[in-house]
């Protein structure tokens, strides 16, 4: 019975065995990415890095690319590691992030050979960090997206600004998703409190947030959505997925809102890389004109401020011309946005704390916020029309404004229903 | 306690010890951290259960895990009598259809839902353009969406293990009902049915449990206040604040506990009475019945209704994946083999994964569950009931948190996540439940005076399990290998944890390439491969394996 055992056994585990083998044996130079970024640059910085190393050292590199989610996803990703990263280099995603994995000790200071071609700072938005910890290579702007056939469709014109967005029109035609979800919709609420003033930030949130159809899941979730025309307008959209888009013939655009900020994609060089100094040689080339020409190939626009786009299409760059036409410049530095004085540094220190307060009181609160918000603007209808026929509304016109202020600045949702329940019955008997 | 069993248990403790209890027990000490500072404490469980919104979320998503158990049953109990016990033409091509929702990841299913039912959507625009409604109509946000996906997804585990226990049943029991004249129905509710109980349970705890960690569906539907989606979101997004981090490692525990409470309730019941007969059916093919002509007509168009519904899927992401920029039309309008040409540079490789690794999963979970469903069933080994408790434990915990658990424990610790194998390993662990749950309830079902009499005449116990359990079992057990195959060949949510470069499986493909919003086309043509794949894989098992979907599901077309 024994042997019999055995046998089984082993006949189990041969082709386990043979399997194992089978895996190729790796090759002597690799290296390894982790990042958020798209697919598609991806695939164009391995097939440009892949051609370098082979010109420049006669040698073949593995490329390893590890992109597990989100940025939230690929920063714990490199914490689990700990000290034993398994990638060399962090690429992509944008400041906050990067000032995470420093503040954690967990990235180290490489300044690659043009570093001195990425300004500073923008409009308070670092663009690369002084000590040369992370750099930006793949700037991009803050925008919103929309479907131009679904819109047309529906005979809606599209927002300009942020105050347009809440036009009851555009009501279940918004998505987007969560701050804590995307780094870039967390910007977004940044970029309202900042831009807005805190309280008024808030209630701008709260009223956006009546305004969606639902919550995506993510931000390439509300890029699917829009392009698909599901809901026609997502907020919160790397400036460069619309040029993408169009370029495959997708009726998208982005729409520049009036305040935004800057986000700086940048890459980092990982502590403990296992392949350190072949990280540095990446980093070297990504910052090269021949690295920038592979990011513009790969959907994004360039870092470099000596670069122009008319310059490379003449070159033969195909991007170069989608790049002009989306941008509307030559060169992506000399873009003008309503771009407001971003303070980085209070955005890091309150980052979940904001995360926090919008999932307590506008994400978990969401189906309350907007019964009561739909309840307050019936009201003030009843309140408008017993006006027009010349009833005295005096005082439910007080308690409506009551109503109003209470979920607008306290965000006190019930406060406000009891408030807009209370000028109803004024209205009924005055 | 003999030897071999003995060796036997402490075989499969050793194992369960090194992918179970060691990673997930990580994970629970985990939820017992306190952020900011190096403290333990159980002051995250005691947040969690002050908290109203979790409690609320708790509650919705026990009633939603009741509405889809209700929904598949109701579904489920007439089809599967259909498949099993009816003469049908074509009927291994519908069974193989409505096998379909499970072979693919959850998320392509509502994908293709969304397009045809969405605001949006193919049926909406059909309808709109015919002037029929003016607005669209809600079909899928909402609730009533979230069953009827989360339905249709897990319709096959009560078609499976239903039909599995209509074809097993001892006939002698329906024949004594029919000779002391209980009517067909009556028969059918007093006695076909209860005897189906423990196969039933089988499938049935693995829809009730899915809604405890499937987050994905309730958050494309717009559905956000359920436990699951509440956990991932606090698991994988919070990735600053590290107490958010232990709140959804605690309410991924707390459900767990909640699922494996349930579960061990559903087994007590099953035990407590007796459901063994000393023949399975008499014939490889059960007991199958010739019904009338009205009833033949009826049970087509049912069996036809619930196929077209699951040909949705594929027929949606066909038509995604043969075109492109498909954008606020009914149809596409702009085709193109391009996404199956992109994806032909990259799928070898994909295709190639899934298979090796679903494959050796499936090596691993025979020789890890045959044993293992033996000794629960059969034998007095002290800690069986843990042995079972602690395998069952791996289908409550969701994919995210035995992906986060086995980083925890196998990158430093024991450096297993470096080599592929622990993609396998992780897919082994994950989707062993489902092969173990079948297995045992088969065992159940066999009389163990049958191998007594073997071992009486002088069999080893080896060979007894070789000549008389394995022939009597192999139903169950080819409806565990075929299911652990699928579920193994369709896991994403731990493997996305785990893959590293030139480990991505046709799942993690489709994901990456839907990640990018542009690239649906591709995602859809992937998903599209993949059920062809596995579709290909049904027909070929049940015509040249000797039958398999015949045996495991009752007689096949002819």
């Amino acid at each position: 019975m024994k042997r019999r055992m055995l046998t089984s056994a082993i006949v189990v585990m041969f082709p386990i065995m043979l399997l194992l083998a089978s895996f190729p044996a790796e090759a002597q130079d690799k290296i390894g990415w982790v990042g958020p970024i798209y697919k598609e640059l991806s695939e164009s910085l391995t097939k440009g890095f892949k051609d370098y190393y082979k010109k420049t050292y006669n040698k073949d590199i593995t490329i390893t690319f590890l992109s597990p989610g989100g940025w939230p996803v690929c920063v714990d990703k490199v914490r689990t590691w700990g000290d034993k990263p398994d990638a060399d280099i962090f690429l992509g995603a944008g400041a906050p992030a990067h000032e995470v994995l420093k503040k954690e000790g967990r990235i180290v200071p490489y300044k690659p050979k043009d570093w001195d071609k990425i300004p500073a700072d923008l409009h308070g938005m670092k663009v690369k960090d002084e000590a040369g910890l992370w750099t930006c290579f793949a700037p991009w702007i803050v925008t919103n997206l929309y479907n131009e056939k679904v819109l047309k469709a529906l005979r809606l014109p599209p927002p300009k600004t942020w105050k347009e967005l809440l036009n009851p029109i555009y009501r279940g035609n918004i998505v987007q998703t969560l701050p804590y979800a995307s780094g870039t919709v967390h910007e977004v609420v940044e970029i309202l409190l900042q831009g807005f003033g805190e309280k008024e930030g808030w209630t701008y949130n709260r009223l956006l947030a009546s305004q969606l159809a639902r919550f995506s899941t993510g931000s390439t979730d509300t890029t699917h959505i829009v392009s698909r025309g599901e809901v026609p307008i997502g907020i919160a959209q790397p400036q460069m997925n619309a040029m993408v888009a169009r370029r495959d013939g997708y009726p998208v655009r982005d729409l520049l809102p009036d305040k935004t900020i800057l986000v700086p994609e940048a890459v980092a060089l990982l502590k403990n890389a296992p392949n350190e100094a072949v990280g540095k040689i990446f980093l070297d080339w990504l910052f090269s004109m021949e690295g920038q020409k592979c990011v513009l190939e790969g959907g994004y626009f360039t870092g470099r401020t000596d670069i122009n786009f008319s310059v490379w299409e003449k070159e033969g760059v195909t991007m170069a011309k989608h790049a002009k036409d989306a941008l509307g410049v030559d060169n992506f530095w000399d873009l003008k946005v309503g771009f407001i004085q971003y303070d980085l540094d209070l955005a890091t220190k309150r980052w979940d704390q904001v995360n926090r307060y919008y999932e307590y009181e506008i994400y978990r609160k969401w189906g309350e916020l907007k019964s009561s918000l739909f309840l307050i603007e019936e009201v003030e209808g009843e309140v408008n029309a017993a006006k027009a026929k010349k009833v005295n509304v005096t005082k439910a016109e007080s308690k409506i404004k009551e109503a109003r202020k209470s979920f607008e600045m306290d965000g006190d949702y019930a406060s406000a229903r009891l408030a807009a329940s209370q000028a109803r019955a004024l209205l009924a008997k005055p | 306690m003999s030897r071999g069993n003995f060796s036997l248990t402490a075989f499969l403790w050793a194992v369960i010890a090194l992918l179970v209890v060691y990673p997930l027990s990580i994970l629970v000490l985990e939820s017992f951290r306190i952020a900011e500072s190096a403290g333990w404490g159980i002051h995250n469980y005691l947040e969690f259960f002050q908290d109203t919104y979790y409690l609320k979320t708790f509650g919705n998503t026990l009633v939603l895990s009741t509405l889809v158990l209700l929904a598949t049953t109701l579904f489920g109990i007439p089809l599967s009598y259909i498949l099993a016990r009816y003469r049908q033409r074509g009927k291994t091509l519908f069974t193989a259809l409505i096998l379909l929702p499970i072979v693919l990841p959850a998320y392509a299913g509502v994908f293709a839902f969304i397009i045809f039912f969405g605001k949006f959507g193919t049926l909406n625009l059909l309808l709109m353009d015919t002037g029929i409604i003016k607005a669209p109509i809600n079909f899928i946000y909402g609730l009533h969406g979230l069953v009827f996906v989360q339905s249709l997804h897990l319709l096959p585990f009560i078609v499976l293990s239903l039909s599995a226990g209509f074809t097993t049943i001892d006939p002698s029991f329906e024949e004594a009902a029919e000779v002391e004249g209980a009517s067909g129905f009556r028969r059918f509710i007093t006695v076909t049915l209860p005897l189906c109980t423990p196969t039933y349970l089988a499938g049935a705890v693995i829809v009730f449990l899915w809604p405890f960690t499937d987050w994905l569906t309730p958050m494309i539907l717009g559905q956000v206040d359920f436990l699951p989606s509440v956990a991932y979101i606090n698991i994988a997004y919070h990735f600053t604040d590290v107490h958010r981090k232990y709140m959804g490692i605690v309410a991924v525990v707390v459900s767990s506990f909640v699922c494996i409470a349930l579960f061990l309730l559903a087994r007590r019941w099953v035990e407590r009475k007796k459901y063994t007969g000393l023949s399975k059916g008499t014939t490889s093919e059960g007991r199958v019945i010739e019904p009338g002509a009205g009833i033949k007509w009826l049970s087509y168009l049912y069996t036809f209704f619930i196929s077209a519904l699951v040909l949705l899927i594929p027929i949606v992401l066909g038509l995604a994946a043969f075109s492109r920029r498909w954008v606020f039309e009914p149809f596409p309008t702009y085709w193109t083999l391009e996404n199956f040409r992109v994806i032909l540079l990259e799928s070898p490789l994909l295709i190639r994964n899934s298979f090796v690794f679903s494959g050796i999963a499936l090596v691993f979970g025979m020789v890890f569950g045959l044993p293992a469903a033996y000794l629960i069933v059969r034998t007095r080994v002290r800690g069986k009931d843990a042995l079972d408790f602690v395998i069952t434990l791996m289908l409550a915990f969701p994919g995210i948190a035995v992906g986060v658990s086995y980083l925890l424990g196998f990158w430093k610790g024991i450096p297993l996540a470096t080599h592929w194998i622990i993609m396998p390993l992780a897919l082994f662990a994950r989707r062993l439940p489902y092969f173990l749950r079948m297995a045992h309830s088969s065992y159940l079902q066999l009389d163990v005076s049958l191998e007594e009499a073997s071992e009486v005449s002088g069999v080893g116990k080896f060979r007894t399990f070789f000549y008389i359990s394995l022939p009597l079992l192999i139903k169950g057990v080819l409806v565990g290998v075929v299911m652990f195959f699928i579920m193994a060949f369709q896991e994403i949510s731990t493997a996305i944890f785990l893959y590293r470069g030139g480990w991505e499986t046709l799942p993690i493909g489709i994901y990456l390439n839907w990640h990018r919003g542009m690239e649906f086309g591709i995602a859809a043509a992937m998903a599209f491969l993949m059920i062809v794949i596995t579709f290909i894989l049904l027909l070929i098992i049940s015509r040249i394996g000797g039958g398999v979907l015949k045996a495991a599901w009752g007689p096949g077309g002819k």
